[in-house]
């Protein structure tokens, strides 16, 4: 199913890089604008399951890696065990001010990582009816799961200079 | 039961009562929610301690915070410590509440659990047995005789400095404080 | 009629792990529900990049609580295929009856939590003690009762001791025994019919686009499992069924739990009739100078609550460069939740969590 899904995308969009990998897995590379159209094309197509959304911080090439992650839900001759779709779609955004347009549309169970990578990554998501913190209940001045987020530091200025309470005092 | 304990309960019936029945109270505080349950249930019967669980800490005299806790579960830990009726003990289960154990470098727990709340007395492991902390029961029936599990009356003694402790991990409390402090905090 | 604003808070009796659910009802009826995650977070995909890959693994195990075997499994897995291992055959077998053993042990746990909700005590305290005769059989084999870290990248630990086999079977024959009591005391009983029919219903469309997996799309009678999907340890070598239920509302969902089990149960002596002799473990290079060649990967498996999978990244170094877990707690305790209370009445509300089977700690992490 992916060899076909890969021919296909290579005709219809003119700005994305596809690769098929050994183990039948189609990475797709696009641009930060063209992930919606991308997105609910390979929902009509059968990728009906958007599995995860996460966020990849690489600081040497100044870019923060946002990773759809689908698959579907049947697969072609739809007996359990049928070749399914495997499909990543990947883009990248600048590290000051990251933000792009909401996938809910397309796929509504991305509702809730779209809000984790914003309060863990600092993704801003247009469109996003709930962008509220999810996890953390108090502000970091960096998004904690970026790399410059230095977690011991922060335990050793925070927590490590509460003093014992002391006996008798 | 033979006449030492006869004896005791003439000449200490309060404490008696306080030590065969801690009632504690039923709050999954972290990992350790996965060994409370075979303590309370019928292998490793928790009852024939006295300790049964308890639906509201208006009722309960024994708080077990089982693992880790992390900042929000800390205030949620106050305003149930401070909800239940004296004379309570504390117990702090895992090695996570000691010295922030296996999370040591995590941003969003808090590592030592006795800066912010008096705690009787510890359990190691990760995870503890039912065995452990049965032990730990006896042994804070032992501190319950000879007067040493006094963590509430730690707490009254010295609120303004475990308030302080609070407020420098989570910011400004959003409860009035238990216990009157004086002016000019 | 007035709304009233509810903290069904981590501190409540019908609350199994440290969750909140923000309720606005209105007399009994809730009109609508916010789920407040973020009691168990710990940062752990941030820990686990502080520490080199073989360090992880006890972390790994804490992630969820419940059944910490299906947690070491899929980091394993996320390893070996970033390194490039192959597991021998008979390694391949222990995994599976281990993460087996491991699916019953978490469905017993989900039904103490689950008859307790409805107020069968009795047979809540049933299931907590086969449980335990179950985690007796991990002290044996691992030495720990509840984190076992068994399964390390390139096969299991250790060998089966001696006698072990007829040790699970004889355990498995005392558990698997009382099954007509659980029948006549709770499954077939009128009064859980009443409590849970027709209650949390989770039609299969709303299922499929909000991304349920595990017995959440089971009950509503699509037959989709990891296990036969992109079959992974030794789940492909012995014939074992899907099982399914038409209706999509707590009751089917219970079902579906007590018909796997079962099923568990019988591919556990299936497995171990199948189980050739060989090693158990590849050995790998020096743990501690470890370094995995650069690469990502995205491996799933079927925990006892759904579709667990890793998306794991690597930079060439000795430590993974990003760990991301789909656990499948995250969507049945955010979104499908908020749906399935809306409408309901708050004596449903642990009924409704705990037959989507949501563990606290997976969606925190």
């Amino acid at each position: 199913m992916n060899g076909p899904l890969r021919t296909k995308l290579d005709s219809i969009f003119r700005d994305v890089e596809t690769e098929l990998a050994d183990d039948d897995r189609l990475t797709v590379c696009v641009p930060k604008d063209s992930v919606v159209p991308v997105l609910s094309f390979l929902r009509g197509e059968g990728c009906d399951y958007l599995q995860l959304v996460s966020c990849v911080d690489w600081t040497e090439r100044g870019e923060l890696e946002l990773v759809y992650v689908l698959s579907s839900y049947t697969g072609e001759a739809n007996p359990p065990g049928a070749a399914r779709a495997n499909v990543l779609v990947k883009t990248g955004l600048p590290r000051t001010h990251p933000s792009l347009p909401t996938s809910i549309g397309v796929f509504p169970s991305a509702e809730p990582y779209e809000r984790e990578l914003h309060e863990l990554f600092g993704v801003r998501f247009e469109g996003h009816p709930r962008l509220t913190p999810l996890f953390l209940e108090r502000e970091y001045e960096v998004p904690p799961f970026r790399k410059d987020f230095d977690t011991r530091q922060y335990v050793e200025d925070h927590f490590g200079s509460i003093p014992p309470v002391e006996e008798g005092s | 039961m033979d006449r030492n304990q006869l004896a005791k309960w003439f000449q200490a019936p309060t404490k008696m009562a306080h030590k065969y029945s801690l009632h504690a109270v039923y709050f999954c505080t972290g990992c350790g929610i996965i060994e409370v349950p075979p303590v309370i249930t019928a292998r490793w019967d928790a009852e024939r301690f006295g300790v049964i669980p308890t639906a509201t800490p208006r009722h309960a005299n024994l708080f077990l915070i089982t693992g880790y806790v992390s900042v929000k579960t800390l205030r949620a830990i106050i305003r149930t410590y401070e909800q239940m009726p004296e004379p309570k003990f504390t117990v702090g289960f895992g090695s996570c509440p000691i010295n922030g154990g296996m999370y040591w470098d995590s941003y969003n727990t808090i590592k030592h659990l006795d800066r912010y709340i008096p705690v009787d007395g510890w359990i190691a492991g990760c995870m503890p047995r039912p065995e452990a902390i049965f032990v730990a029961v006896t042994h804070l029936w032992t501190l319950i005789d000879k007067d040493m599990a006094d963590g509430y009356k730690r707490y009254r003694t010295n609120y303004a400095a475990y308030r302080a402790n609070q407020e420098r991990a989570l910011g400004e409390l959003e409860w009035p404080p238990l216990f009157p402090m004086e002016r000019g905090r | 009629m007035r709304e009233l604003e509810l903290y069904f808070g981590p501190q409540h009796l019908g609350m199994v792990g440290n969750f909140s659910i923000t309720l606005t009802v209105e007399g009994d009826r809730i009109v609508k529900a916010a789920a407040n995650p973020g009691y168990l977070h710990r940062g752990f995909e941030k820990l686990m990049e502080l520490r080199s890959w073989i360090k992880n693994f006890p972390m790994v195990c804490r992630i969820n609580v419940v059944e910490p075997d299906s947690m070491e499994m899929i980091y394993a897995m996320g390893v070996e295929k970033l390194a490039g291992l192959e597991v021998p055959e008979r390694a391949q077998f222990i995994r599976s009856v281990y993460l087996e053993l491991a699916r019953v042990g978490s469905h017993l746990f989900g039904l103490w939590a689950y008859a307790n909700m409805l107020g069968f005590d009795t047979v809540a305290q049933w299931a907590m003690y086969h449980r335990d005769l179950i985690l007796d059989l991990f002290e044996e084999l691992t030495g720990g009762r509840v984190y076992h870290i068994y399964i390390w990248p390139g096969g299991v630990r250790r060998d089966f001791p001696e006698g072990f086999e007829d040790r699970i079977v004889s355990t498995l024959h005392s558990v698997g025994g009382c099954v007509p009591d659980y029948d006549a005391a709770f499954f077939n009983n009128r009064l859980f019919y009443d409590r849970a029919k027709g209650i949390g219903t989770v039609p299969r469309e709303e299922a499929v686009t909000m991304g349920g997996t595990g017995q959440v799309l089971r009950a509503t009678g699509m037959a989709y499992d990891i296990r036969k999907v992109d079959p992974y340890a030794a789940y492909d070598r012995v014939p074992w069924d899907v099982h399914t239920r038409e209706d999509g509302d707590a009751y089917s969902r219970v079902w579906v739990i007590r018909d796997e089990m079962i099923e568990s149960v019988h591919m556990i002596f299936k497995l171990l009739d199948a189980m050739p002799k060989g090693e158990v473990y590849n050995r790998i290079p020096n743990p501690f100078k470890w370094r995995i060649p650069e690469g990502e990967a995205y491996v799933r498996c079927e925990s006892s609550r759904g579709e667990l999978g890793l998306y794991l990244v690597s930079d060439g170094g000795d430590r993974p460069y990003r760990a991301h877990f789909r656990t499948p707690s995250y969507p049945h305790g955010l979104t499908i939740l908020e749906r399935a209370l809306e409408g309901a009445s708050i004596a449903d509300v642990g009924n409704i969590m705990i037959s989507l089977y949501v563990v606290a700690p997976e969606i925190d992490r």
